[in-house]
């Protein structure tokens, strides 16, 4: 990876110190110190990164320019007995003299692992911290259950102009650690939603006074593992939030939000991504992709098949769990007819001169006999039914094609069905005064 | 009396569908309403159709998932309830009355003409049992009279003045004739040509034209007196492909009213002419012949491949092939040529009296 700016070399190390904070099994601390240096005429920043996870090794700072000759690849452990220091001087050109071994700290017999990079930058603390903090809101998405994070701002020496902001989980969730992935992340979005980014300590009330208004989906596709790749797993989840204004400035609107994360780690949605999401089937749910604001390139290729199908399977998981949401474009044309179809069908029960058909319709209906039926009683319950029966159809129209009785069934006849409507080129069929 | 049993059988069978929807509805499950297809040919030689029998041919199902069928539905209900109101209060009414109870809904009259042909084939009848009529296309003379809801159609007293044929048939009774045969005739102007010629003074014989392709009335009043009377029917048509096809509406039946077909079609009749061939055998000049287009050739094509010229009419098969083969038509009036007369004078007697017609066997 070629860090493109100093604040992209910031993500992409506490990116990996919350891989390293990962893969330890136990409890692990992060920690992100951004410390403002007064001394010196520029601005400059103290940028420490330092985390108790494992499996740090020299590979992952081999991306930051600089070959790996006459490096080893060990990965250092809790079982080391040493921290191990180095120096690495980015503007060193002769990439071999890049990197300097310091003196080593011996650990004396305790057992403990961790990272810790400090790096100085000429910047502002401003200029890092926002991107720093967007990283921080997201990752909270993941929840991951073993991370505590802080991120520690010190704008001078004395105390008081110190502020910290501690990035845990939720501490009132009801995840445990033998949580799956998926639910945390259905967790997290949703936090993230009601949060508005998690710019906010708790729910916006402004926006959503009940976290009912909130709609989650989620859909896991998974790929075979081959000779040719490692099965991979794509977790996709989806919040809709129905709100009928946007009382709060801090609200996004009508836009759409994709975010994408990368074993755990958030990255800007491929292009690859982008023609799989584009290529879905929107209208089957009733929706219609508008205008896509690209945030950037990414060059790793996703499987186009996985995130197709996870994300699918998150919007069939929506519908299934909600009646009446993401309706097809289909079937809300078809639903467009049941006010004049209910009125028909009423109108047949209520002019009818058999009052003994009429109470066995109402019957039928479920409306209580005694009461008195208006016309727009039972065209509503008729309008209600026909609609809830347009929305099961919808849901999983595979799933519901049962064998359903014909109507005068003993004159059905044995052969096959034909459902060309059309018929041959008849030319009486036209001409006739039939 | 017969009529209101036959309303009661309907009315009854109405509130069947309405509770079976219902029922499906309540029990969330879209109803799936069964349309039986009929035909009146197939152009398919190769197998043995049983068109001739006017057997339904399949299905087709309407069900809430397709927005076509769903339309189709809403048409459907909307035209029974008005049957079920027509029904119930004994009154009739035509299906243009019907288009305009809802024109916006039913956007074109075939629209409702569909809805009224899947609800005689839903509850099994015919279509004037539904109590919707037709307004009446044909005219009759000769030597008939009968009577028709209580009026007097006494054909005999003029027998070359036109009646309008009833277009309540099935109140027509007491038929009385005496004509040895009857004709009956593609288009008006040659019904007129027979009327100016005194016709049915100097022959013994009843006419009908349905002035084009005949409606439902013509053709039932055709059979009703088909039947009651036993007289042979010979048919005389343009020779021109919609000529044939008027021919043949009359004897199979219409694709429209395929389902009906059964009760409308004449299979005693007989094609009088024109023939190609009489153009050469009674001198018409090229003058009146006129070029086939190439609609008319496309049509003849469509029409050869129907099965019923195949299986039960080769003879006509063969002077419609000819018919292409010569590539050109000409209308009855070229007759005219000769004598204005021709046609009821010499032309009609002799076909009738040397049999030079094509008879089913």
């Amino acid at each position: 990876m070629n860090v493109s700016s100093v604040q992209k070399l910031c993500i992409h190390l506490i990116s990996s110190a919350f891989q390293r904070c990962r893969l330890s099994e136990g409890l692990c601390r992060l920690s992100v110190v951004l410390k403002s240096l007064p001394a010196s005429t520029t601005p400059m920043v103290r940028v420490s990164i330092s985390d108790t996870g494992i499996g740090c090794c020299l590979e992952e700072f081999q991306d930051l320019k600089y070959t790996r000759e006459g490096i080893g690849t060990e990965k250092w452990g809790i079982s080391d007995n040493e921290i191990y220091n180095y120096h690495l001087n980015l503007r060193e050109s002769v990439s071999a003299r890049r990197l300097t071994r310091l003196p080593s700290n011996p650990k004396n017999g305790a057992k403990f692992s961790g990272t810790e990079v400090c790096l100085f930058i000429s910047d502002t603390i401003e200029a890092l911290l926002a991107e720093i903090n967007h990283f921080f809101q997201k990752m909270l998405i993941l929840k991951i259950p073993t991370v505590a994070a802080e991120l520690v701002i010190e704008k001078g020496d004395t105390p008081g102009l110190r502020c910290e902001n501690v990035f845990l989980t939720n501490e009132c969730s009801s995840l445990h650690f033998s949580t799956s992935n998926i639910e945390r992340l259905k967790s997290g979005l949703e936090e993230y939603v009601l949060k508005h980014g998690n710019t906010l300590s708790d729910k916006c009330d402004a926006c959503f006074s009940s976290r009912e208004q909130l709609k989650i989906g989620s859909g896991v596709a998974c790929s075979m593992e081959s000779h040719r790749s490692s099965g991979l797993t794509m977790e996709a989840v989806i919040a809709i939030s129905e709100l009928s204004e946007f009382p709060c400035f801090r609200s996004c609107g009508s836009k759409t939000e994709v975010l994408h994360f990368k074993d755990f780690s958030p990255c800007p949605v491929s292009q690859t991504s982008l023609n799989a999401l584009t290529s879905i089937d929107w209208r089957s749910y009733g929706l219609a992709l508008g205008s896509i604001v690209d945030q950037g390139k990414y060059k790793t290729q996703p499987d186009r098949h996985l995130i197709k199908k996870a994300v699918k399977l998150a919007f069939d998981d929506l519908k299934e769990k909600h009646a009446g949401l993401l309706l097809s474009a289909h079937a809300v044309k078809i639903c467009s007819y049941a006010p004049d179809l209910a009125s028909t069908i009423a109108g047949l029960i209520l002019t009818s001169d058999d009052p003994e058909f009429q109470s066995e319709c109402v019957s039928i209906l479920g409306l209580k006999q005694y009461e008195e039926i208006g016309v727009e009683m039972i065209e509503d319950c008729i309008k209600k039914k026909i609609i809830s029966v347009i929305e099961t159809n919808d849901k999983k129209p595979e799933k519901c094609k049962e064998a359903a009785a014909f109507l005068f069934e003993d004159d059905c006849p044995q052969e096959p069905i034909y459902f060309d409507e059309e018929y041959e080129e008849g030319e009486d069929f036209l001409n006739s005064p039939d | 009396m017969e009529g209101n049993t036959h309303s009661r059988d309907l009315l009854r069978k109405i509130k069947e569908i309405t509770l079976w929807i219902l029922d499906n509805l309540s029990q969330g499950r879209s109803p799936l309403i069964g349309i039986q297809r009929f035909r009146t040919y197939c152009t398919d030689l190769g197998s043995n159709c049983n068109c001739s029998s006017i057997k339904p041919n399949g299905h087709e199902i309407l069900t809430f998932q397709k927005e076509s069928h769903v339309h189709r539905i809403d048409v459907l209900l909307r035209v029974l309830l008005i049957v079920q109101q027509l029904l119930q209060e004994n009154k009739h009414g035509s299906k243009r009355d019907i288009y305009y109870m809802h024109p916006s809904v039913f956007s074109d009259q075939s629209v409702v003409d569909r809805a009224i042909n899947d609800i005689c084939i839903l509850l099994q009848c015919s279509r004037h049992n539904l109590n919707v009529v037709s307004v009446g296309n044909g005219l009759v003379m000769g030597w008939l009279r009968f009577f028709e809801g209580g009026r007097k159609f006494d054909c005999i007293n003029s027998p070359n003045t036109a009646y309008t044929i009833p277009v309540l048939v099935e109140e027509v009774k007491d038929i009385v004739s005496v004509a040895q045969y009857i004709l009956v005739v593609e288009k008006e102007s040659v019904f007129q040509r027979l009327a100016n010629d005194q016709f049915c003074s100097k022959n013994r014989c009843i006419v009908i034209t349905g002035r084009g392709y005949p409606d439902v009335p013509t053709r039932r009043f055709l059979r009703l007196i088909v039947e009651q009377l036993c007289l042979p029917v010979y048919c005389l048509v343009d020779c021109d492909p919609y000529g044939f096809d008027i021919l043949a509406t009359y004897r199979f039946g219409s694709m429209q009213m395929a389902y009906d077909a059964k009760f409308l079609r004449v299979p005693q009749i007989q094609w009088l002419g024109a023939f190609p061939s009489d153009s050469d055998y009674y001198g018409l000049p090229k003058q009146c012949l006129l070029p086939l287009t190439t609609e008319d050739k496309r049509k003849t094509e469509a029409m050869l491949l129907r099965c019923y010229l195949h299986q039960e009419k080769p003879d006509w098969r063969l002077e419609l092939e000819l018919l292409l083969q010569r590539g050109v038509k000409f209308e009855i009036e070229a007759l005219s040529v000769h004598s204005l007369s021709f046609l009821s004078d010499v032309y009609i007697p002799s076909k009738i009296k040397e049999g030079t017609y094509i008879c089913h066997i």
